[in-house]
């Protein structure tokens, strides 16, 4: 069965919890007086929500690169976050079919103290592929990555291009059906921008859904075929790459007038 | 068994089951960093652990006025044990909390850490055996063969309530900051409170209360056994029933709760 992503009526709220809130003494203070008095209004109790993203409907089938488009804080990350399956929904229903693999957080889980060679098993086995599995794909993480012989030096001793480096070639070492970036290719100096940039195409070649959302125009334009503006949470358009390029243009000048 | 199929606490449960090898060589990992910059590695929470136990006894024996031979492999196996499962406790409720990080960028399951977490412990645990067994043949090397099933059973036991606990302690820690400074603070008087430094029937016409502290049938399964005291059935229906309240709470809370975690870090 061909890979997809269906989203109907997806809504996902952020519950604020102040420190008032937190406190396991105060919901117990706070349930006792209601079942003392019983004026306390349901209002009052109800949370206050941030709303992170609203009424999502959206079709994504085989063969899809979409590029998410929009100002910070649209919520591209967590729509990019819902369909890895980090967040779940109250409300909606979402249907993803094939296997997800999703790069939005470089370096997560990285021990300072392990070297290199040591943190491509770890980060393999944080997103689930047994050593085994990560023996395997060494090799070509080694080669891709071109850290020599700093591959067996502890993490400490690397610089923030490194790390990028080191997270980049495990994170793209996978052939998902589902690919999810999020603002991945900052980093790294310039030679391997170009080499990260080809090997995306690549594994994009051999995946059949990319989702990437990213602020660096010119590494979209050439990867992605449609594009999805997104503003406070909600789609407010999604087609051709060119078309949702044109929109997020036109508000970004919109709000310069203003 | 529509019941086991469809519920999210037992499939996660099986999913990470079968995703054994991930955590476990994560566990076994964060034990070798551990060790990794010293010198004398693990050794020194062997004389650590063996110097405090040691001086409790010496101390305890004379207060207590008892034959110090006998109460060396009571106190020392009880204090390992506890020590154990203390640390258990304590940190369960901080387990999501300290791995933010991964799980708002990973879709592995809360179990998971719980797993790799308990194991690490475990692990830690193992490596004081050796001082155990050494103080048992030092002092009295009679102990009975039934103890080759019973001690691997209550360990296999003591494992699944910790990592069920940890689990479910987890989300309510999570989500009330203020349970992790409570667990801490409770976690002391229950060490005077349970039969660590001192034997059940010290307590005279008291002795039952014992049996309303929880960590007393943990502790009582891994440590009669082997040394040498009467097999108590009563403390592995204890067990039994614990774990068997263990496995309810946590598959009502997990299959609850779970896709509210992620809100709550």
């Amino acid at each position: 069965m061909k890979s997809f992503i269906k989203l109907e009526n997806v809504n996902v709220d952020f519950p604020i919890y102040d420190d008032n809130n937190r406190s396991f003494r105060n919901s117990f203070v706070q349930t006792s007086k209601e079942l003392r008095f019983a004026t306390t209004n349901k209002d009052s109790k109800g949370r206050r929500v941030v709303c992170g993203l609203k009424n999502i409907n959206l079709d994504i089938g085989f063969g899809d690169r979409v590029a998410l488009l929009g100002p910070n804080g649209a919520g591209k990350s967590t729509l990019l976050k819902l369909i890895a399956g980090i967040y779940h929904t109250d409300s909606g229903t979402t249907s993803i079919n094939g296997s997800v693999t999703s790069m939005l957080d470089m370096g997560f889980g990285f021990e300072e103290d392990a070297t290199g060679y040591e943190n491509i098993i770890i980060m393999n086995s944080v997103m689930g592929n047994p050593p085994k599995v990560a023996e395997e794909k060494m090799q070509n993480i080694l080669d891709f990555s071109e850290l020599g012989e700093f591959i067996h030096m502890p993490l400490r001793t690397y610089s923030s291009g490194m790390r990028a480096r080191l997270a980049f070639s495990t994170a793209v070492e996978t052939s998902p059906d589902i690919l999810l970036i999020d603002e991945f290719l900052g980093t790294g100096d310039r030679s391997f921008m170009v080499k990260s940039k080809a090997r995306i195409l690549e594994t994009m070649r051999k995946a059949s859904i990319l989702l990437f959302a990213s602020h660096a125009i010119q590494v979209v334009e050439g990867l992605c075929n449609k594009g999805i503006f997104m503003q406070n949470g909600e789609i407010i358009f999604y087609g051709s790459y060119e078309d949702a390029y044109r929109i997020y243009e036109e508000d970004i000048h919109e709000d310069k007038r203003k | 068994m529509n019941f086991f199929k469809k519920n999210i606490a037992l499939d996660d449960l099986a999913k990470e089951f079968c995703n054994y090898e991930s955590w476990f060589f994560l566990a076994k990992f964060d034990l070798k960093l551990k060790y990794r910059r010293a010198f004398l590695g693990p050794w020194w929470v062997v004389i650590g652990m063996g110097l405090s136990a040691g001086i409790l006894c010496l101390l305890w024996s004379t207060i207590f006025n008892l034959n110090w031979r006998e109460y060396l492999t009571y106190l020392f196996s009880g204090f390992i044990i506890w020590m154990y499962i203390s640390a258990a406790v304590t940190e369960a409720p901080g387990i999501f909390p300290t791995n933010k990080h991964l799980i708002t960028s990973t879709n592995a399951t809360p179990i998971f850490y719980a797993l790799r977490k308990c194991t690490l412990n475990l692990l830690l645990f193992l490596h004081h055996i050796p001082l155990i067994l050494i103080v048992i043949f030092f002092v009295n090397p009679d102990i009975e063969i039934r103890t080759l099933i019973t001690f691997p059973i209550g360990l296999l036991l003591v494992f699944i309530n910790v990592v069920l606990f940890t689990i479910s302690l987890g989300l309510l820690g999570s989500r009330y900051r203020d349970i992790e400074p409570t667990v801490q603070s409770l976690m002391a008087p229950m060490f005077l409170l349970t039969p660590v430094l001192w034997k059940p029937e010290m307590l005279g016409e008291n002795m039952t209360y014992i049996y309303m502290n929880p960590f007393t049938y943990f502790v009582g399964i891994l440590r009669n056994d082997i040394t040498g005291i009467e097999f108590d059935i009563y403390m592995w229906v204890g067990a039994f029933t614990i774990t068997l309240i263990n496995i309810i709470v946590f598959i009502l809370l997990y299959s609850s709760k779970k896709n509210k975690l992620i809100f709550w870090l």
